[in-house]
């Protein structure tokens, strides 16, 4: 998951189609990288509520932090309405906003 | 008619006798202002995920209303009120408009791009909560 910063061009990870299978028998050997898709994509999740803990908490590491979709693979649009949904939890106090 | 979400948190302090009268009288104070209650949910004594004004616990409400109007008077009750920890009025219509169009715009996507979704997963369909 969290590989060691590979110089990827930004747009790679989130464009589903193009992922590292684009790129076989490349040059070097790089990280391998596991092809991450979005999950609301995938599971057809539109409308992300802020009252759904379990599935917010997927996106939340130990210290409270929103994940990175860099790292989470999720989509744009979906990262957009996540973050908005993290953060309308925290001041409902469902979610911190730090942890250690 | 717009939808709002109402999700306030009472101090644990209170009482459960005084709970149920503060909800019926934000209940009242909202339909007063023409609103219509679609549905509620008392969540009851929830952890705070951080103390607020030194609670650690909380009585959470959900009210789900409709209305023409705003909820500027039952927004300013609460924010008056004492015995509200917190709360949060969100309006869900639109978002939710947009998500049902979005829901149905998908499958014909997959089909263009085929390749696009290798996880077939045909009926991982969940309906967002309301």
């Amino acid at each position: 998951m969290a590989t060691a910063p590979v110089p990827s061009p930004r747009g790679r990870g989130d464009r589903g189609s193009s992922g590292p299978g684009g790129q076989q028998g490349g040059k070097k050997k790089f990280f391998y990288r596991r092809k991450r898709v979005c999950k609301f994509c995938v599971e057809k999740i539109e409308y992300i509520d802020f009252k759904d803990i379990k599935t917010l908490q997927q996106f939340i590491p130990e210290r409270g932090k929103i994940l990175p979709r860099r790292i989470s693979g999720t989509c744009a649009l979906h990262q957009r309405k996540l973050q908005a949904a993290i953060k309308r939890a925290r001041i409902a106090a469902l979610l911190p906003f730090t942890a250690d | 008619m717009r939808t709002y979400e109402v999700l306030f948190i009472l101090s644990p302090q209170v009482t459960e006798e005084e709970a149920t009268a503060l909800i019926a009288e934000f209940k009242r104070i909202a339909e007063s202002t023409g609103a219509t209650l679609k549905s509620e949910d008392a969540w009851g004594r929830r952890r705070l995920a951080y103390p607020i004004q030194k609670f650690n616990e909380g009585i959470y409400h959900l009210f789900v209303f409709e209305s023409g109007a705003s909820l500027a008077e039952l927004d300013r009750r609460m924010k008056n009120s004492d015995r509200v920890l917190r709360h949060m009025i969100v309006r869900t219509d639109l978002d939710l408009k947009r998500a049902d169009k979005l829901a149905k715009r998908n499958p014909k996507k997959e089909r263009v791009r085929p390749a696009a979704a290798p996880v077939a997963t045909p009926a991982a369909e969940e309906a967002p909560q309301a």
